[in-house]
């Protein structure tokens, strides 16, 4: 049996997440129905951290790029596993820009956002700020079509 | 391996229509009527000039099983990211400035990205493998409440 069933409530929405947007590539509409309604439900059993603050985001995120990402690394070499590769070369670089932008608010606070907004890239996650859409997404070369506004 | 239509991407050329030996690209909901479509015959494909029309299999081969060691690492990771989803989208809701929200929300939403991402390398790529389906089994004996969807999970089962 499968054990990441055992996983938190918000990993097992992202694993239903997923699906339901591979199923949406295959164009098999009511699966990715199906596992949305999963990951939703998932979503409702998130149990929210009472006094979470941004210190917590960039604990956990140097922890990755410490630990996490070296050993992965090594081991996805070992097993020529690209595919996993891929996704932990992109991964880092996400992270560790996670990192810089928490330190630019720690020093700029609000005045960060004053002129610009926030599009993260729809393929790896890459946040960016800025007054307008990126061409193109520096980490993984998603078109600007591939990236969603924060509002 | 039966047609499928990106209906966003199609633009009413209908050239499909008329290559179609059998009718199946001409229904109501947009979709090719894949009971009628023929197995890999691809006229349609070739036909449509805004490529909105693609191949799909009907059964796919088992893909390679990732080594177990990376998956497990590979959900470890997952949970980080699904961890700082949580704070994010904690602090969103509680965020004081509305600079603060939408740095929040960002975040919630690029670790929500990166878990997702994870969770394909941890196996969970194609919707018909046996990770899947072994998951999808798996969540039928998990204690959850009566709001979760079993009669989801079933019917997945059942599809793909």
């Amino acid at each position: 049996m499968s054990d990441a069933v055992d996983m938190a409530p918000a990993a097992l929405s992202a694993v239903c997440s997923n699906l339901s947007k591979a199923c949406a590539k295959q164009l098999r509409k009511r699966e990715a129905d199906l596992f949305k309604s999963l990951s939703d439900y998932f979503n409702s059993k998130v149990i929210r951290v009472a006094d979470a603050d941004l210190n917590q985001l960039e604990e956990i995120a140097k922890q990755e790029l410490a630990k996490n990402y070296p050993s992965l690394m090594v081991i996805a070499e070992e097993a020529v596993d690209r595919g996993t590769q891929r996704a932990l070369t992109w991964g880092k670089k996400v992270t560790s820009i996670h990192t810089s932008l928490l330190a630019r608010y720690q020093k700029q606070k609000d005045a960060l956002l004053e002129n610009n907004n926030l599009y993260v890239c729809e393929a790896c996650g890459f946040i960016a700020v800025a007054a307008a859409v990126p061409d193109l997404c520096p980490i993984c070369k998603a078109p600007a079509a591939r990236f969603t506004k924060i509002s | 391996m039966h047609a499928a239509r990106n209906i966003s991407l199609c633009t009413k050329d209908c050239l499909c229509l008329f290559v179609c030996p059998t009718g199946a690209t001409d229904t109501e909901t947009g979709q090719i009527d894949f009971d009628r479509c023929l197995d890999g015959c691809r006229l349609c494909v070739d036909a449509c000039p805004s490529h909105a029309l693609y191949l799909v299999m009907d059964n796919y081969p088992e893909p390679k099983r990732k080594s177990a060691q990376i998956a497990k690492a590979l959900q470890v990771l997952m949970e980080s990211k699904s961890a700082q989803e949580t704070v994010a989208s904690s602090l969103a809701l509680e965020a004081g400035t509305d600079a603060r929200k939408l740095l929040a929300k960002a975040f919630a939403y690029s670790n929500r990205i990166l878990s997702e991402d994870c969770g394909r390398e941890a196996g969970f790529m194609l919707p018909q493998s046996a990770v899947v389906r072994d998951f999808l089994v798996g969540l039928l004996d998990q204690p959850f409440d009566e709001a979760f969807p079993a009669d989801a999970v079933r019917e997945l089962l059942e599809l793909i």
